[in-house]
């Protein structure tokens, strides 16, 4: 049998199939034992929730007023008081609202704050201060990696569907998503079955809760069309810096509260301008919320907690 | 020459072993539920512990070139997955800590490793003839 001094003899070529072998084996071998242990690790923690995750909204970076001279120092605390909820949530959501005006000063601080989460996944829509001047091309710059036309997303996480929908950018007086937006989210959906869960975010609330201010989404009515065949279908959002919600056939609108300051109530007032509380009261305005779904349940599960 | 040898592969070994074991902590602890970035774990953490084994062994060189190909591309999916989204998919800076950082820092070692190790055995093959 001839050799080649520059190739390989059949003995070594044996002996590297060997190797190879034995990497595939073991490297088969290795994926049944980690899937194994991840089977194990959800058949010991049944009562775990399927999917956790919290939200914050409104912070607001860049307020300077007397209903909160520190925004930073409250979006701080929210942050700090996520970190210390005991587990580590699947995902933070910011519903808006970032920064108060939109100065690339403000992305940054809010950007490099926003890493303090402990948290493998930090999302965001924008809300109309991340967008104030240049249709939010500041605010897809810092936050928009990865999303679709004007920062719009969706994605899937534990069985559950999450889109997150930006409706600040065309606004006349309410929210507006737009003929490019609302066919994203009906060809998203086409494909998933109706048992899927899902969950929207947004800045400006997607149901009416007062049209006089703006608190309301003109076009939401067909973006919820879509949606419609779903048995659970969650809308989270920001804007009006208070706790509300609201359900409407199969679809339960929830509202969060802000890190920055409060709005009054729907109506009270001329305007949805920032509230001055008395000192000391100014937290139990505040606040951040805990999401949870557990596999099987129709409802999210939510826990509201003012700022401590 | 045979002593170096048997310790750089013992550290080429320990780094993998350490990148692919935390690519397999993350995917029991949560990145499963990801599409597509959680299979892509579970594969990472699978080969990468066999490689860690055979190169540990004594096995030859190919599998050291191999574990530096997947440390890289694993370096080049975390710059992704934090700038332009990998699989749709974007996660901030080294969250989650301190596996990210671990990581990372296990990969650059894997690479930076075989690379030398690489150099070395040319510039001794060099003088040699």
């Amino acid at each position: 049998m001839s050799v080649d001094p520059q190739g390989m003899t059949r003995r070594q070529l044996i002996r590297h199939s060997a190797w190879f072998g034995a990497a595939v084996a073991l490297t088969v071998a290795g994926g049944e034992v980690i899937s194994h242990v991840a089977g194990s690790a959800d058949a010991t923690q049944p009562a775990r929730p399927t999917l956790r995750f919290a939200q914050i909204s409104d912070s607001h970076i860049g307020f300077n007023g007397p209903a909160n001279p520190n925004v930073a120092d409250t979006f701080s605390h929210a942050i700090g008081q996520i970190n210390s909820l005991g587990y580590t949530p699947d995902f933070v959501i910011h519903t808006g609202d970032l920064t108060h005006l939109a100065t690339p000063a403000q992305f940054d601080q809010v950007k490099q704050m926003l890493t303090e989460l402990n948290t493998p996944h930090v999302f965001t829509v924008p809300g109309e201060h991340d967008s104030t001047d240049d249709a939010g091309q500041k605010y897809r710059q810092a936050f928009g990696a990865g999303t679709r036309g004007d920062g719009w997303y969706s994605f899937d996480v534990a069985g559950v569907h999450v889109i997150g929908l930006v409706n600040t950018l065309h606004l006349q007086k309410l929210g507006h998503l737009g003929t490019d937006q609302l066919e994203f989210v009906e060809k998203d959906v086409a494909g998933l079955s109706s048992d899927t869960p899902i969950i929207v975010f947004s800045h400006i609330p997607l149901f009416a809760m007062y049209p006089d201010w703006g608190w309301g989404t003109d076009d939401a009515a067909q973006a919820l069309s879509y949606l419609k065949r779903f048995a659970s279908v969650t809308c989270l959002n920001g804007h009006v810096h208070q706790l509300f919600s609201k359900t409407e056939g199969n679809v339960t609108f929830y509202s969060g509260t802000t890190t920055a300051y409060p709005l009054p109530a729907p109506g009270q007032g001329p305007a949805p301008k920032p509230m001055t509380l008395p000192a000391g009261k100014l937290r139990d305005a505040l606040g951040i919320r805990e999401v949870s779904y557990a596999k099987g349940q129709q409802a999210l599960a939510l826990k509201d907690q003012k700022l401590t | 020459m045979k002593a170096a040898n048997l310790a750089a592969g013992t550290a080429i070994s320990a780094s993998v072993a350490v990148s692919g074991i935390l690519h397999a902590y993350l995917y029991v602890n949560g990145y499963r539920d990801v599409p597509t970035i959680g299979s892509a774990f579970l594969l990472q953490g699978s080969v990468f512990c066999a490689l860690a084994v055979l190169i540990l062994v004594g096995g030859p060189a190919w599998l050291r070139l191999a574990a530096a190909a997947g440390a890289a591309a694993s370096l080049v999916a975390f710059g992704l997955s934090r700038t332009i989204g990998l699989f749709g998919f974007i996660e901030t800076g080294w969250q989650p800590a301190p596996y990210a950082q671990i990581s990372v820092a296990a990969e650059v070692l894997t690479v930076a490793l075989v690379v030398a190790t690489v150099v070395r055995r040319r510039s001794s093959v060099r003088h040699e003839t």
